[in-house]
């Protein structure tokens, strides 16, 4: 795997707050981000269903392999150098199920946390 | 010669002598390691254990020395074994933590470095066709 493209929504201020904060994370594998539904993504994924990439963060890999929600997150921990040991740790049987609580709950609530926390735009 | 001169020699032999050997156990063993660790770069993995095996003296004839003084004067022979079991016995332990100390840094060099090959933690949802970028 040598890329993975994140697709992201530019118009929720926390996901813009988590790009600046990736752009500056050491790397294992580069990251691409993109914004949602826009024309690059569909240039990149014509075959991709891009309606459900408004709800989750969708990350996919230069090889064609989609991840959603928690899994999209994993990914992107697992990509980044100082934090590869805890995507393994969030993964585990033991700690899955809080991963996928707690990545949904934010997701869903993206937009009150970017209200409260003063990053809307 | 007194007892305690005797103690002291007697101490040092020990003491350097264990430093030696644990020393060369630990250049011979965690050469392997390291080769590992540095993919097969067998230059930097010599010299990365050259520098630990230098540190591992430096700190352990530093206690040997720094612990050496009795501070009390010995009246027998069986004093003089005592007060060398003591003294050897907290350099056995100083030596055994440093050893450790040792393996626990081969370790997470190595898990560092492994983890740089590791897959993902999670298997991917669906497939799709990647276009042109």
């Amino acid at each position: 795997m040598s890329s993975l493209t994140v697709l992201y929504d530019p118009l929720c201020g926390l996901c813009r707050r988590v790009d600046e904060w990736l752009a500056e994370q050491p790397k294992l594998v580069p990251l691409i981000l993109v914004a949602v539904k826009s024309d690059e993504a569909r240039r990149r994924f014509p075959n991709l269903d891009h309606e459900p990439t408004v709800n989750d963060l969708t990350v996919i890999s230069d090889q064609g392999a989609v991840y959603y929600g928690p899994k999209a997150w994993l990914m992107v921990l697992w990509a980044l150098c100082r934090y590869r040991e805890w995507s393994y740790r969030l993964a585990s049987p033991e700690l899955l199920p809080t991963t996928r609580r707690v990545v949904s709950l934010i997701s869903q609530h993206r937009y009150q946390i970017s209200r409260a926390a003063h990053l809307s735009r | 010669m007194s007892v305690e001169i005797i103690t002291y020699l007697v101490y040092l032999a020990i003491s350097i002598g264990l430093t030696i050997w644990v020393a060369h156990t630990l250049h011979k063993s965690g050469r392997v390691f390291l080769v590992d660790v540095f993919h097969g770069n067998e230059q930097l993995a010599d010299s990365v254990n050259h520098l630990l095996v230098v540190g591992f003296y430096l700190i352990n004839l530093g206690y040997v020395s720094l612990a050496l003084k009795l501070g009390y004067n010995l009246a027998s022979a069986k004093e003089g074994i005592e007060a060398l079991s003591v003294k050897v016995g907290m350099v056995l332990l100083v030596l055994g933590g440093m050893h450790f100390f040792n393996l626990f840094i081969f370790s997470r060099m190595r898990r560092r470095a492994t983890l740089r090959n590791n897959p993902p933690p999670v298997a991917p949802d669906a497939f799709t066709a990647v276009g042109a970028a």
